[in-house]
């Protein structure tokens, strides 16, 4: 409840306060943790459409005629394929196989392309880019100068269409248009159709509003970062710092679909062909308490009275539409006790809750 | 905000009625207001001893866990059980229908010596809340 002096404002902070938000910290960012509530938030989302203002996030621009040969180097997908206007999600791997970040990564052009990189990790990460930069290769980071903004939920292309046209409804899942000197994307981090919209900071206030303006009528809500937690959460999205972490590997954490091994060496290749090849030693898994009890983040998974792992996310998920609440949360196990329906216990404040093992997403819209 | 004038207050935000040797506590309107929406509750247990100042009952939000202290020691002699189902009742009612435990005190004269209404308001307006 209280405010970290040192933490930074987010461009639109007034605007915030002036619609009513309760403030708090994340990343290092002084951020909207609510506005009314995070269930009525959360269900905004789930059932019309919310807008979260995320321009704590960071963004690189990695441009040159070495470009794309450097991103090959450093990153665990193949770049080349990527088309221009297109975007894909993949970890950041280091050198153990560790995950330094997760990130998006869009071509702009053949030898342009732009980095999202999360907030906490912004400076990590231009050290770890910075590090590995080769003859002909820019790298800048201009996380001050972009703001963004999502719009995520099962109306948004009716309001993006309302405020900015159907040219922007239409854009394909995954892939971006120029936009108002920057990018409008259909990606999103809830488990519902949406759009990021990176934008210079000075314009960000513009569009906040034209978007209000298209949209309040339709149910159009501000969304803080408790219903942004709940949300991807129950889509079965990892969260760095929570699921992956420098010392957990994308093929421990389910990120085995991002990773190409037909390429040339990236960090850490060597490492995770291995694993990938002798089968891992703890896995990712999603799980549903049976017993009346909240998991939270370092909660202790065991089975038949000894440790098999631990919880990384865990919620409350309030209902919404036909999805009924629920306590849920994320957490790492040994291999051996991943499977689904596997009875484990949830050690909450020294009492051992059941819980059992449920295949993710734990939501999937329709 | 409302601070019922026949109750008592803790630095902590829980709120206390007595009569005779009995209590029943709750948390105050600031700090439901404070915690969000409460979607769990973890009863206090009944027969259990509780020391003044330590945790006798837990309620939490989407986010959060937040220890509810014992407002003076005694013992626990009931928990609300309607919060197992709505604990919701605790932000819609916290002065009624959303009490969290009642006890037995060891010694009513310690219940004086909480805040009155007037100076948890004071207390709350200060800021020092936080």
């Amino acid at each position: 409840m209280t405010t970290d002096i040192t933490s930074k404002k987010l461009p639109l902070h007034e605007e915030h306060l002036s619609r009513g938000a309760r403030m708090g910290d994340f990343g290092g960012w002084n951020v909207p943790l609510y506005y009314t509530s995070i269930i009525e938030e959360h269900v905004t989302v789930r059932t019309q459409v919310g807008i979260f203002d995320i321009s704590h996030m960071g963004e690189f621009l990695v441009e040159g005629p070495g470009a794309l040969a450097y991103l090959e180097r450093c990153l665990p997908r193949k770049i080349a394929p990527v088309k221009n206007q297109q975007a894909i999600y993949m970890p950041l791997v280091n050198e153990r196989g560790g995950m330094v970040d997760d990130i998006i990564l869009y071509r702009v052009k053949d030898d342009r392309f732009l980095i999202i990189v999360n907030a906490g990790n912004i400076e990590k990460d231009y050290k770890w880019f910075l590090s590995r930069v080769t003859d002909g290769v820019t790298l800048m980071d201009l996380s001050s100068e972009y703001g963004l903004l999502a719009v995520q939920g099962p109306a948004s292309s009716v309001i993006i269409a309302t405020a900015f046209g159907a040219f922007f409804r239409d854009i394909p899942r995954f892939q971006y248009r120029d936009f108002e000197g920057g990018i409008m994307a259909r990606t999103g981090y809830t488990g519902e159709d949406g759009f990021e919209i990176m934008v210079p900071t000075a314009r960000l206030k513009s569009v906040w509003d034209v978007l209000f303006m298209a949209g309040e009528k339709k149910g159009l809500k501000p969304v803080g970062f408790g219903a942004r937690d709940t949300l991807r959460l129950e889509a079965g999205m990892p969260l760095y710092g929570h699921e992956l972490t420098d010392e957990i590997t994308p093929l421990e954490a389910g990120l085995g679909w991002a990773l190409d091994f037909e390429k040339p060496a990236f960090p850490g290749s060597e490492i995770l062909r291995s694993q990938k090849n002798t089968g891992v030693q703890r896995k990712r898994i999603g799980f549903e308490m049976v017993d009346r009890g909240i998991p939270r983040h370092a909660c202790e998974i065991h089975k038949d009275g000894k440790q098999i792992g631990w919880v990384t996310s865990g919620s409350f998920i309030p209902p919404a539409g036909t999805t009924p609440g629920r306590n849920i949360g994320m957490g790492y196990v040994s291999s051996a006790e991943a499977r689904e329906n596997n009875e484990i216990d949830i050690v909450v404040r020294g009492h051992s809750l059941k819980a059992r093992v449920v295949s993710l997403p734990f939501y999937k819209r329709k | 905000m409302n601070f019922p004038e026949n109750l008592r207050y803790t630095k902590t935000h829980e709120w206390i009625s007595l009569t005779g040797h009995k209590a029943r506590v709750g948390v105050t309107e600031y700090a439901q207001k404070e915690i969000s929406d409460v979607v769990f509750v973890e009863l206090a247990k009944k027969g259990h001893p509780v020391e003044q100042g330590k945790a006798a009952s837990v309620v939490e939000s989407v986010k959060a866990a937040f220890d509810i202290y014992a407002p003076v020691s005694g013992t626990i002699t009931d928990a609300n059980g309607a919060l197992e189902a709505n604990p919701g009742l605790v932000n819609q009612d916290p002065y009624n229908d959303g009490w969290l435990f009642e006890l037995e005190v060891s010694d009513p004269l310690s219940v004086d010596a909480l805040m009155t209404s007037a100076q948890y308001a004071a207390f709350v307006q200060s800021g020092s809340a936080h």
